[in-house]
């Protein structure tokens, strides 16, 4: 039972990694849809963070001493500082792990 | 590529302790990371096996939340679909977030770096989740010590060179506000929801001010 729900989790997700990629599909994507696909990136790492810095236990946490929300700050200051996403991502989690 | 791997590291440690916490096996837990290889939908199964869910409604979620894929697929198209059969297996298996949002949607994309990058968030996440089986099983609360920021801060480090015009930038605000919405509201479809707000924010301005000029 766990096995096979593994392996059809496991297509679920390739199939919609590969769908696309396949060349048969008779699709071809115009101007406007490349912009438009232009913003996906900025949009699913700012979906990810989102509820990650703000949504704790099912309650949104608009605390500004939630160190999440801490952190995060410190890594948009470090960012624009630095231009490093080395030197941001651990100083910033550094900061998390002491004041969390 | 690196900050992201460092990022993968504490990910893929959660779940690994996460796994073998909610009663899974260690070999159990391990192939979820080997087969299924996607983060988001490895903890929500988890989760929804331990509240006894059955497979339908686990399938179902994972579909949604893995949804966003196709747009990683889309905006990738032209990129690999001219690419031997092999390549884009291996590149289709390897798109995570990570993957997608390090490889460049234009002429100067590389199939070696690509592939590269993705080998190496694989082997990163595996280890992860073998070193968090381990230490799941020794280490009490490992699962709520906040190893999740890892992902905050690696995604802010990437996510701020990307803001250049006003158009990305309301795009990523309104990202942020629907995702926070959905995931309040339980929307399992949350982050594609939040995903496709975004992105048609973003290219409405764009279009706007576009017509302005």
């Amino acid at each position: 039972m766990y096995w096979l729900l593994l392996i059809l989790m496991a297509i679920v997700v390739f199939a919609s990694r590969y769908l696309f990629l396949e060349p048969k599909l008779p699709l071809r994507l115009n101007d406007k849809v490349l912009r438009l696909l232009s913003y996906s990136a900025p949009a699913v790492l700012a979906a990810v963070i989102g509820p990650l810095v703000l949504i704790h236990d099912g309650e949104l946490n608009l605390n500004p001493l939630n160190p999440y929300l801490v952190g995060a700050m410190a890594a948009i200051i470090l960012m624009l500082l630095t231009r490093s996403t080395l030197i941001t991502a651990m100083l910033s989690m550094g900061l998390f792990l002491y004041i969390n | 590529m690196v900050p992201l791997i460092v990022a993968v590291l504490p990910w893929g440690i959660l779940v690994g302790a996460y796994g073998v916490e909610s009663g899974l096996t260690p070999v159990e837990t391990q192939a979820l990371s080997l087969v299924v290889f996607a983060g988001t939908s490895q903890l929500v199964a988890i989760g929804m096996l331990q509240a006894g869910a059955g497979m339908a409604s686990i399938l179902l979620t994972t579909l949604l939340i893995t949804a966003r894929h196709l747009l990683y697929s889309m905006a990738m198209r032209n990129q690999i679909k001219n690419l031997p059969l092999r390549w884009r297996t291996a590149l289709g298996f390897l798109l995570t977030d990570e993957l997608f949002v390090n490889s460049p949607q234009t002429q100067t994309f590389d199939k070696w770096y690509a592939l590269g990058g993705g080998l190496s968030f694989y082997i990163a996440w595996n280890i992860a989740t073998l070193a968090g089986i381990f230490a799941g099983a020794s280490i009490p609360n490992l699962t709520t010590i906040g190893l999740d920021f890892a992902v905050v801060a690696t995604f802010i480090a990437i996510l701020i060179p990307m803001i250049k015009s006003l158009s990305v930038f309301v795009c990523v605000c309104v990202a942020i506000a629907v995702s926070i919405y959905c995931e309040m509201q339980q929307i399992q479809a949350g982050l594609l929801i939040a995903i496709v707000s975004g992105m048609v924010s973003g290219y409405l301005l764009y279009n706007i001010k576009r017509k302005e000029i």
